[in-house]
């Protein structure tokens, strides 16, 4: 059914999304640090290109990309894009959180106040008044 | 870091474009429930063969070279502040394009994430 709220599956699918997304990125970094080139410049665009299109790892996270798509493709049928779009910032809560309990890494007290004002966000953005039925 | 901004802000803008074609090629579609594999690949079919999900795909493959090209020669601390800009360009571009309500709550919603994100990736 279409009722464009934001169900408790829909936000599921939503985390589910980003994850997936955050490995993408991940996996791309790694990817274009290996290719060893800093600086692109209209000169070594091509040499850029050409070195990237053999990285596995590039492509790996491609890879994961078009999984998402359809993950977001579905998330995107049910709700709002400008719904979807902000709470989709849950990979910015869980990232550092993640990083936290098992790379041991530092929290800043910065990063834990943009962390609480982002949950506060997703929360305003949730309780946003629906259409009561798109016209189709 | 001029060049970085400009970078960074045309990738959003390929980036948004993209994800508002989406949602119009979603929009298109009928109801339907989605249960089982069946209908999740029949969905995924149907939205395949529409014209404007690759015009989105396109836009978003053009946002997404940027988006490395930027990403191979600035940091992250400075690549996703700039980034986070695209929630408050998808809020009006979905409310021009896609005719989505803007209400308070969205309003103040997505301001808040942007600015959480700000607090979270300059440190």
């Amino acid at each position: 059914m279409k009722n464009n709220n934001l169900t408790l599956k829909i936000f599921a699918l939503i985390v589910l999304n980003d994850i997936g997304d955050t490995i993408a990125q991940l996996l791309m970094k790694k990817g274009l640090v290996q290719t060893g080139i800093s600086s692109v410049t209209f000169g070594n665009i091509i040499e850029f290109a050409s070195r990237n299109i053999l990285s596995g790892l590039l492509w790996l996270g491609i890879l994961f990309y078009a999984l998402n798509f359809f993950i977001w493709i579905i998330i995107l049928y049910k709700i709002d894009l400008s719904i979807a779009s902000p709470v989709g910032s849950t990979s910015y809560i869980f990232v550092p959180i993640v990083a936290m309990i098992f790379l041991h890494e530092h929290v800043s007290m910065l990063r834990w106040i943009g962390i609480i004002v982002i949950i506060l966000g997703i929360h305003f953005v949730s309780q946003s008044k629906k259409p009561i039925e798109k016209a189709i | 870091m001029v060049k970085i901004l400009i970078l960074v802000v045309l990738a959003e803008i390929c980036t948004v474009i993209g994800q508002i074609l989406f949602k119009k090629t979603t929009n298109t579609l009928e109801q339907r429930s989605l249960r089982g594999v069946h209908t999740h690949i029949q969905f995924l079919k149907d939205i395949l063969i529409q014209p404007s999900i690759w015009f989105g795909f396109f836009s978003m493959a053009i946002g997404l070279v940027i988006w490395l090209i930027a990403l191979a020669q600035a940091d992250l601390s400075i690549v996703f502040p700039i980034g986070s800009l695209q929630y408050i360009l998808v809020l009006f571009l979905a409310h021009i394009l896609l005719g989505e309500k803007i209400d308070r709550m969205k309003f103040i919603g997505t301001f808040l994430v942007v600015f959480g994100i700000i607090l979270i990736t300059i440190s």
